[in-house]
């Protein structure tokens, strides 16, 4: 700041144009290897096809990059310039970025490099081995024509299943998350050991939870044989069910109990499927834990003050629960709601693992879905499509995420 | 300021060096250079290539990559396969790689980034994915040098691996459905065991005595396509056309055949594997929960090592109203086409497809033969059994296009909400329909 008021006008340029001139080549050097252009052995082993390619197909992405590399690097330079002057502001500036720049340019590379290079591809049809077509909204608009035609309603469909499971798992795995934190809270024995039982299932790879969910869900499973044996307490007798087989909704199944039907026609008013459900047990059965860890650190933060202070004024431990644990825990709430939500509507390894979508489609995510089409499991590779469809689920979960922020955080600052 | 410039050049070398690693400059890919034929190559007098010489003449000091997926078993007679083919053309080194988990995802993603094997498995998936862009290598050239042609193999294996007339892979193996049942169960009915000559009828009329039996189901079958494709063919027709261009899910034939399913499993004499508490019913069978089932050559192997002592026997399918007809699965072994060794990643495929290499295979159990003269070759009464609907005039391979999954699909959901009281034939075959005829019409 001294250095500024002393020599206000000075342009240094030397400094000014490397920074421009390096963060504009180091950009668009990424920005050429994320080019959107067809893969494939030939594109793959010779950078000169590979540039012809570029030239072809990639030359409007690389100059919306160039401009925005441009601006990015007038933005340094402007900085750089700023500071020059400034032993001490430069040489802080100049080591900030330095220990960035490794960060900053893996993440250019393989995770923003990428997302812009999906971005470009869902608005062409592209399977990979052939140059990218441009077909505008096209893909968008594949994605929801399930509405008009019900031989195209996968998507939707996986929508529809994704929002159902985020309403039933995220409440409930909050809750018993909160339940339980509050419980290894309380001074017991043995809580480290509970600690660790519990949290367990998080640890373990959710591929072999799922595995060993998919034996316990067989119609011969355990699952089966307890319902049986709770049943035969009470004399009746357990029909099996083929858990992660069974399609039928939960509200199908009621309104069938009460001698009603809902025709397959109309899927989107049946519920969850059984099989689904069966999913959603499992999810919880291994994120509560994870949930519980956070809610558990929480509690730990809340001053044990306002607990004596309650019970001084009389307070029952209910109302101690309600009035003073629950609202000092409302921003980890609100987080765990929020990465609930986000988790839930990207499920898909139980998904891959147990059910491959089925049965009838009612554990068909959109996650899945995406993997489907981009990798042409069921059909040829549509890269565009998945693109599209991974752009509409985002902008789906950053829809519910603001929704739930608003919602949830209203009222916390109060506390 | 020395320092800072220090850095500042530092980053630029590092995100070069980076860059520079993120796409090697691989030699351009040149045309390997072949020797000019020096002397004509002494072609054998008889028309196949006798063992001993290469099926073509192959680039010298080729070194070729291998990969296919399978358990230790395939693997097993892949290798023997890699030593027999090091004896006919002992100049090739094969590098073979089995990729159990995964295959066609993994393959996809090598192809795309240019590290794909020069020699791989080609199911239906991969042929949709590589063959329309050419990523693997039409062998008709090769297989004309080798005096290889189609009709040396059972005319429907080629269907998957044609595209615009030209022949992408060879067929390595195949597998049918056979009629699986167990004799014990027919003996406790007192119901004469099933014959070749079997008519879906008699196989209904003999479900209905096990199930009313009240010990064992009748007929053991899934909502699944695969299943259903030979009561649809034996009733006269296909999934779909035969030009690949409409679905024919809503033909009385396809929906006579699943009306017949359907009335089975109504009167309870058909059942589905989870009904009897098995996860599939090959394991139905090996259970001794069901008397007979429709299962292929696998069930030898796997009655063997899970089942040993129970008895079973199979026979071939059986005929419908309109012919006596079977479904083929069969995955193929192709050349990717930036191979650089074409010359003898195509002798590898014509080799190991070839008859000497079938007929060493088949003798292991393992699968069938390719060429239809070999089927006298099967050692085991049950496979040769199942292995008669490969050779029936009106098999075939439920092959439909780059959609094929979406279609079969379609067909096993039908059946599934058949099963399940939630739609009755026709519905749910008029759903299947167009399901399927969307997916036809869709690139």
């Amino acid at each position: 700041m001294q250095a500024d008021t002393r020599k206000p006008k000075q342009f240094h340029a030397l400094p000014s144009i490397i920074t421009f001139v390096s963060i504009f080549v180091v950009l668009l050097v990424i920005a050429v290897l994320n080019a959107p252009t067809m893969g494939g052995p030939k594109v793959m082993n010779s950078i000169t096809v590979f540039f012809q390619e570029v030239k072809a197909t990639a030359l409007p992405f690389l100059a919306v990059i160039a401009v925005v590399a441009a601006v990015i690097g007038l933005v340094a330079a402007r900085m750089i310039n700023k500071v020059w002057g400034n032993a001490r502001l430069r040489s802080e500036t100049l080591t900030g970025f330095a220990f960035l720049a490794p960060y900053l340019v893996v993440t250019l590379t393989f995770t923003i490099g990428v997302v812009l290079f999906a971005f470009y591809i869902s608005f062409h049809n592209y399977d990979i081995f052939t140059r990218p077509t441009w077909v505008g909204l096209a893909n968008y608009a594949e994605a929801f024509k399930g509405f008009s035609d019900s031989t195209k309603r996968d998507f939707l469909q996986a929508l529809y299943n994704v929002l159902w499971y985020s309403i039933l798992v995220v409440p409930t795995q909050t809750f018993l998350a909160i339940q339980m934190a509050v419980l290894l809270n309380k001074p017991m024995k043995g809580k480290q050991i509970f600690r660790t039982i519990f949290y367990a299932p998080s640890v373990t790879s959710s591929v072999v939870i799922t595995l060993i969910f998919v034996w316990l869900y067989l119609k011969g499973g355990y699952v089966n044989a307890l319902f049986n044996s709770v049943w035969g307490i009470f004399g009746g007798k357990w029909t099996s069910i083929n858990w992660l087989g069974d399609p039928r909704g939960l509200i199908q199944m009621v309104v069938e109990a009460f001698g009603g039907k809902i025709p397959s026609t109309q899927w989107f008013f049946r519920g969850p499927s059984i099989a689904w459900m069966a999913i959603m047990v499992q999810n919880i059965f291994t994120t509560v834990p994870t949930f519980m860890i956070m809610f558990l650190a929480a509690l730990q933060d809340i001053n044990p003050a306002l607990y004596e202070a309650a019970s001084i004024e009389g307070a029952t431990p209910r109302q101690m629960h309600s009035k003073i644990t629950l609202p000092m825990l409302k921003p980890i709430v609100s987080l765990v709601v929020v990465l609930g939500t986000i988790g839930t509507l990207q499920v898909f390894d139980q998904v891959y693992l147990a059910t491959k979508g089925g049965p009838l489609k009612t554990s068909l995510t959109p996650v899945f879905l995406i993997y489907q089409e981009a990798l042409g499991i069921n059909g040829p590779i549509h890269m565009g499509y998945a693109s599209a469809l991974a752009f509409i689920l985002a902008v789906i979960i950053f829809i519910f995420t603001f929704i739930q922020r608003r919602g949830i955080e209203k009222g916390t600052e109060r506390y | 300021m020395k320092r800072t410039l220090t850095i500042v050049s530092l980053i630029l070398v590092l995100s070069m060096i980076l860059a520079a690693c993120a796409k090697p400059t691989a030699a351009p890919t040149a045309v390997p250079v072949v020797e000019p034929t020096k002397a004509p190559v002494a072609e054998p007098a008889t028309p196949k290539p006798a063992a001993g010489t290469c099926p073509i003449e192959v680039e010298p000091n080729a070194t070729i990559t291998f990969s296919g997926w399978g358990d230790e078993s395939e693997q097993a007679v892949y290798k023997a396969t890699i030593e027999r083919f090091k004896a006919v053309c002992p100049t090739v080194t094969v590098n073979y790689t089995p990729i159990p988990a995964d295959f066609q995802t993994k393959l996809k993603a090598q192809m795309a980034g240019g590290t794909a094997p020069d020699v791989f498995y080609v199911d239906d998936q991969l042929m949709t994915a590589f063959a329309p862009t050419e990523q693997i290598l039409a062998l008709d050239e090769f297989m004309a040098q080798a005096k290889v042609t189609k009709a040396d193999f059972i005319p429907a294996l080629l269907t998957i691996f044609t595209q615009n007339n030209k022949i992408y892979a060879l067929p390595k193996d195949w597998g049918t459905l056979g009629l699986v049942y167990l004799p014990e169960v027919f003996k406790e009915v007192g119901i004469p065991e099933p014959t070749d000559k079997w008519t879906w009828t008699d196989l209904r009329a003999a479900a209905q005595k096990i199930a009313a039996g009240g010990k064992y189901g009748g007929f053991c079958m899934g909502a699944d396509w695969a299943r259903f494709s030979p009561f649809a063919t034996s009733y006269g027709n296909a999934f779909v056309s035969k030009d690949l261009k409409t679905a024919t899910l809503d033909t009385p034939e396809v929906l006579a055949a699943a009306q017949f399913v359907a009335d089975m499993f109504k009167e309870k004499s058909l059942v589905r594997a989870a009904d009897v508490s098995a996860g599939w019913c090959g394991e139905a069978i090996g259970k001794k929960l069901v008397g007979m089932t429709t299962e292929g050559g696998w069930m030898v192997n796997f009655m063997k090592t899970t089942f040993a002592d129970v008895a079973w026997k199979a026979m071939p399918i059986p005929s419908g109203p309109k012919n006596q007809s079977d479904v083929i699965f069969t995955n193929g072994i192709g050349v990717n086409a930036s191979s650089k060794f074409p010359k003898a990643a195509a002798a590898f495929v014509i080799y190991a497809t070839g008859r000497d290499n079938q007929a060493e295979i088949v003798k292991t159990g393992f699968a069938y033969s390719t060429h239809p003269d070999q089927a006298a070759l099967i050692v085991d009464p049950n496979d040769k059994a199942i292995a008669k609907g490969g050779l029936m005039p009106d098999t075939i391979v439920a092959y439909w296009g780059p959609n094929t999954g979406k279609i079969n699909d379609a067909v096993s959901q039908a059946l599934d909400r058949i099963f399940l009281g939630d739609q009755d034939v026709a519905t749910a075959f008029k759903q299947a329909q167009a399901e399927a005829q969307s997916a036809l019409d869709s690139k």
